[in-house]
């Protein structure tokens, strides 16, 4: 009988102080019944390793205890749905962002890498841990605060079914943004057909500015961009929803621009700076610094593009075949 | 079918049956409860009858529906031990008249539908 007494004992720990020897009474009569029972079938008294499976049967204590606790939660289920949805936002939109900062400055500043060597690189990154642990910290004990109080219920039973929010289409295009992005882009066609791309000396502020002879191929370029863009604009203006079409032209303009942008960078776009109080050397230092800051833009160019590129592939992947022959 | 599937299905089925009988274990322990038992007798007589329960559902519940004032309960020797007795309490017999028609009309509207 040790074994059934160390098991009423480790039951007895978890209950409610003010129930621990009623309960265990009514258990230990219920087990000593069960084995007597057990004993009187094979006709004699039961080994440890007979009462142990009665035991298994009956459950863990911690279980076995629960039983007779009320059912208990935190944050209970009618908070639960917008609990969720605001660490779902914190994590998706406030914490993996911040890291995904800090493995691009990681990767593509090596200054910052200088500044943080070996361990204190990862030590850079305690404000991240330190805002994790406070927001989740503190958004369930608010939570769990706002479950026990009258607010509660002010919450979940006042509502109006006018009141709610009218449902979204993902797929709709808005037509405002599009006629924005149509006006932005014509205005730069605009520009940049005023550009003679073969005249690469500027004169401004009394100083003489020579760009790199790629000039001509970038301007070109870039009013292929424009032209791209207006047709993509007319297209949704057209069709105002996505589609697979039109997600993947968004893409291909997108991996387009972004890589026009990374090309710029590492360009060495300026090739010189005369002029003004500006003295031959002064005028040296300014180029390579302007083209050093230039090409140490050219990681986080590619970083941010990736982003874009991942919202656009999801775009093309959240649209999918079905909704291809919907209408607007 | 395959293995997997049918191992789902099996325990979708388990879930689903556990469920159901949760939901009349009330009824049963309250039914059975007319004549007075105590914890041990009383899982049995449910097992003769095909409502088995095990101990760590059965005394919860006789504590939640004795806190709701349906069952009363005393301890007594017997057999040179401390037993707890349980049976209905006025309450009790009334609300299990009124379980009982619900459940009736339950299984005729179930009987309906099928």
């Amino acid at each position: 009988m040790a074994l059934v007494d160390r098991y009423l004992h480790a039951v007895k720990f978890w209950l409610p102080r003010n129930q621990k020897d009623d309960i265990i009474a009514e258990l230990s009569e219920d087990l000593r019944s069960q084995i007597e029972d057990k004993e009187n079938e094979l006709g004699h008294k039961l080994s440890d390793d007979e009462v142990e499976p009665i035991l298994k049967r009956c459950g863990s204590p911690m279980a076995v205890a629960g039983r007779y606790l009320p059912q208990q939660s935190l944050i209970g289920p009618a908070l639960f749905p917008i609990y969720s949805i605001i660490i779902r936002s914190l994590i998706f939109y406030f914490l993996l962002p911040w890291l995904l900062l800090w493995l691009g400055i990681t990767i593509f500043s090596p200054d910052f890498r200088v500044d943080h060597p070996g361990a204190a690189l990862f030590a850079s990154l305690e404000p991240w841990w330190l805002a994790c642990t406070y927001s989740l910290f503190f958004n369930t004990l608010a939570f769990a605060l706002l479950d026990r109080s009258q607010v509660r219920s002010h919450l979940v039973n006042n509502w109006n079914p006018r009141a709610l929010p009218t449902e979204r289409d993902h797929n709709r295009i808005s037509r405002g943004a599009t006629i924005f992005e149509l006006t932005v882009v014509v205005a730069t066609l605009a520009v940049l057909v005023q550009i003679d791309p073969f005249h690469r000396v500027f004169h401004f502020f009394g100083l003489t500015m020579t760009l790199s002879p790629q000039w001509p191929y970038f301007i070109w370029a870039l009013t292929a961009l424009t032209g791209g863009g207006i047709a993509v604009s007319c297209l949704h203006l057209a069709q105002p929803c996505w589609t697979r079409l039109s997600a993947s032209l968004r893409l291909g303009l997108d991996v387009y621009s972004w890589g026009l942008i990374y090309l710029l960078c590492r360009a060495n776009l300026l090739q010189a700076l005369s002029g003004g109080d500006l003295g031959s050397n002064d005028g040296v230092k300014l180029v390579n610094s302007f083209n050093y800051w230039m090409a140490s833009s050219a990681g986080w160019v590619l970083f941010i593009g990736a982003i874009v590129l991942f919202f656009d592939i999801r775009r093309i992947l959240r649209v999918g075949p079905a909704r291809e022959f919907e209408k607007p | 079918m395959s293995p997997s599937t049918e191992q789902g299905n099996d325990n979708r089925f388990e879930n689903l049956r556990q469920e159901l009988r949760r939901g009349s274990l009330p009824l049963a322990v309250l039914a059975a409860l007319r004549t007075e038992h105590y914890g041990y007798t009383l899982r049995k007589t449910l097992a003769v009858h095909g409502m088995a329960i095990d101990e760590g559902t059965l005394y919860p519940l006789l504590r939640r529906l004795e806190t709701q004032g349906l069952l009363v309960s005393e301890w007594r020797e017997e057999d040179k031990r401390n037993k707890r007795f349980y049976r209905l309490s006025p309450d009790g017999k009334l609300i299990l008249k009124q379980l009982l028609i619900e459940w009736k009309s339950i299984h005729t509207s179930l009987e309906d539908i099928f």
